[in-house]
């Protein structure tokens, strides 16, 4: 058992001593007991298990079959939770090709958190690494060292930086769905119910996300090839009660708005929510991006016009197959586009 | 200012607040400039429908920073009750007015259990309420299995528009919970109990307060507020969202500490609190009415957070001098 906390007498003394604000000298004698106790912790956990200590069991497998890490953003989230779903579903029915290991982070722009998973991946040995970075800068460098110690490295979902692969001299595959065809799918299903010249306004995701900006630009290069006014393009963060915020505004400042563009569901919801409070449901059309559970009820309903499916549950599937094939063929990794389908009223079930 | 010398008292309740009426109508005068549509009875009318939920957690908050206590869970345990409030009217089939007592039981369980470990334990609520903060978003992402549930018509009267007023059922319901919760801070033994113990537990403990059940009780009423507050933001959004709620505590605390709370506890008001989420709405709206870019929303608000309690530390002091 561990020795219980003590300071030095003296030490103990000014702390004593010492009298700022109330509130404030506990929060900050709280914080200095807890960052001593969590450095303890650390230092405990390295002499006993090692610096692997945190990595997960290892999987009860056959020898011989190649180890597969996937390296997921959030599992909170349920577009990635769906894709991690879907690995294992297909890992369940192939049991004897591959072992799987999925591992996200807490927080998804928790760099730090998804560099060290991989440094943990890359330490036990994985043959191959399945990862939709969090972000698509910071994350080259460790993959880089992983393709140097022998690992396979595949990219999902979030596109790594062409500019910083260039510069870092490493090639890794990109496994996933084009944002901006997709965007300009959905864009052109909604052109085809607006007039010529119509206001239209998009609500973006988080402006620095890679995928964020290309459903923009699909957005956009659908708008002005239909030649509507595109009088507002605002962030909504991906999230649906700024969504709502941001829509109320806009419908404030452009009475005669005629269609909505959002880059997701959830704020598609949003949206929905702040036109039908505006009283001006029908009058001003929504489309989304990803078909989430929630906006299939929107759609059926006929509040929301048209979304894209980038079939989210088979995302992570075609990386591990990429993997696999690179794996056993020593194939040479190449990028692979992967099917955006648009759903609206009539191909829902 | 005869009539004002008379009554004093009258004088420092009315003018508690005024400096943040000041900067409220600052606000709004400096949007109605920028652009041509935002004066007007519909812009006020949304801006109105927007705030309930902020304005609800907002009291708890006030009573639990008065007590010199913090409460960092509110956005999530905001985000499990409204789990809850998903999986009773989606899962269950449950109307609106039996899922909200649920959703408020649900709040104030975990509130309470913030209260007592940090009384029984003596741990100090900032770290209690940080740990709650993990665990009731965990508990929101199981009760929804992480996805954001669509709950559409059964909820959604209760943030609609009332036909020929424009402010909807929840906002006349958190205009309520403000006035109920001034007067229980100022006016009944209880609120009374909160401003001492927040001015000087020890002294308060001498005098025969017993200090836990009202510490308690403080934060089970933040949950349970916050709980309220998920029906409210359910019913707007028309669907309930695992991710609900992040960043909320903060929002909230920044309109208590605008309203002229003090972070140190002893001092506060749950109408200034109130006028503090009235301008951080008005700000959000007007930014995007604006079309204000990313960037300058944030050094917008950020500043003008500031602003409002300068100008009211500023004030407040003025008012100190002419009573005496």
């Amino acid at each position: 058992m561990r020795k219980p906390l003590s300071l030095h007498p003296n030490l103990r003394n000014r702390l004593r001593k010492m009298k700022p604000l109330p509130v404030f000298s506990t929060i900050l004698r709280s914080g200095i007991a807890l960052g001593v106790a969590c450095g303890l912790l650390a230092c405990g956990g390295g002499q006993d298990d090692g610096p692997s200590s945190s990595a997960p069991e290892k999987v009860e497998g056959t020898s011989g079959t190649p180890e597969i890490a996937l390296i997921m953003k959030s599992l909170a989230n349920e577009f990635f939770k769906t894709m991690a779903d879907g690995a294992e579903a297909y890992h369940g029915e192939h049991r004897e090709d591959f072992e799987l290991i999925v591992n996200g982070i807490k927080n998804e722009t928790d760099l730090a958190q998804q560099v060290a998973l991989v440094e943990q991946m890359v330490a036990r040995g994985v043959n191959a690494i399945v990862i939709a970075p969090a972000d698509s800068k910071a994350l080259v460098p460790v993959l880089k060292r992983a393709q140097e110690a022998g690992t396979v490295v595949v990219n999902i979902d979030n596109k790594l930086d062409d500019a910083v692969l260039a510069e870092a001299g490493v090639t890794i595959p990109f496994v996933g769905p084009d944002n901006r065809e997709g965007a300009k799918l959905v864009g052109d299903e909604l052109a085809k119910s607006l007039e010529k010249g119509a206001k239209v306004a998009i609500l973006e995701g988080v402006p620095t996300a890679f995928n964020a900006q290309q459903r923009r630009a699909g957005f956009e290069d659908a708008m002005k090839e239909a030649g509507m006014e595109i009088v507002a393009v605002q962030s909504a963060q991906w999230e649906m009660e700024k969504a709502n915020t941001v829509t109320a505004a806009l419908l404030r400042e452009h009475p005669d708005l005629a269609a909505v563009l959002a880059s997701n569901d959830s704020m598609a919801l949003g949206a929905a929510a702040a036109i039908k409070a505006a009283g001006k449901e029908g009058a001003v059309k929504i489309v989304g991006f990803d078909n989430i559970s929630a906006v299939q009820a929107m759609i059926k309903e006929g509040r929301v016009l048209a979304t894209a499916d980038q079939h989210g549950d088979q995302l992570a599937v075609f990386g591990i197959e990429a993997a696999l094939e690179i794996l056993e063929d020593n194939a040479a990794p190449e990028d692979k586009k992967t099917p955006v389908d648009l759903v609206t009223k009539d191909s829902l079930p | 200012m005869d009539a004002t010398e008379t009554k004093p008292s009258l004088l420092s309740r009315f003018g508690e607040s005024l400096g943040l009426v000041v900067v409220l109508l600052l606000v709004i005068g400096v949007f109605s400039l920028l652009s041509d549509r935002f004066l007007s009875a519909a812009t006020l009318n949304s801006i109105a429908n927007q705030v309930p939920a902020l304005a609800v957690v907002s009291v708890g908050m006030t009573f639990v920073i008065i007590t010199a206590g913090i409460d960092l869970s509110v956005g999530s345990v905001l985000a499990f009750a409204g789990a809850m409030l998903g999986v009773a009217m989606v899962d269950w089939q449950w109307p609106l007015l039996l899922a909200l007592p649920l959703a408020m039981i649900a709040g104030l369980a975990c509130g309470f259990a913030n209260g007592w470990v940090s009384v029984r334990f003596a741990v100090p609520s900032f770290i209690v309420t940080l740990g709650m903060m993990q665990v009731a978003r965990g508990l929101a992402y199981l009760g929804t299995d992480s996805q954001t549930k669509y709950v559409g018509k059964p909820v959604e009267w209760l943030g609609a528009p009332l036909p020929g007023v424009g402010i909807s059922t929840a906002f006349v319901l958190a205009v309520v919970v403000v006035i109920i919760g001034q007067f229980v801070l100022k006016r009944t033994v209880f609120g009374r109990y909160v401003l001492v113990i927040g001015a000087n537990e020890e002294a308060a403990t001498l005098s025969g307060i017993s200090i836990r059940p009202v510490k308690i009780a403080v934060f089970a009423i933040a949950g349970a507020l916050a709980g309220l507050g998920a029906a409210f933001d359910s019913s707007r959004l028309g669907a309930v969202d695992p991710n609900a709620g992040v960043g909320l505590e903060l929002a909230a605390i920044a309109a208590v500490v605008i309203g002229g709370t003090s972070l140190m506890g002893g001092r506060g008001s749950v109408v200034g609190s109130f006028l503090g989420v009235l301008i951080m709405a008005t700000l959000t709206a007007g930014l995007a009415q604006i079309g204000a870019t990313e960037p300058v929303k944030y050094l917008v608000s950020g500043t003008v957070i500031v602003f409002a309690v300068i100008v009211d530390a500023w004030r407040a002091k003025k008012l100190k001098k002419s009573i005496a």
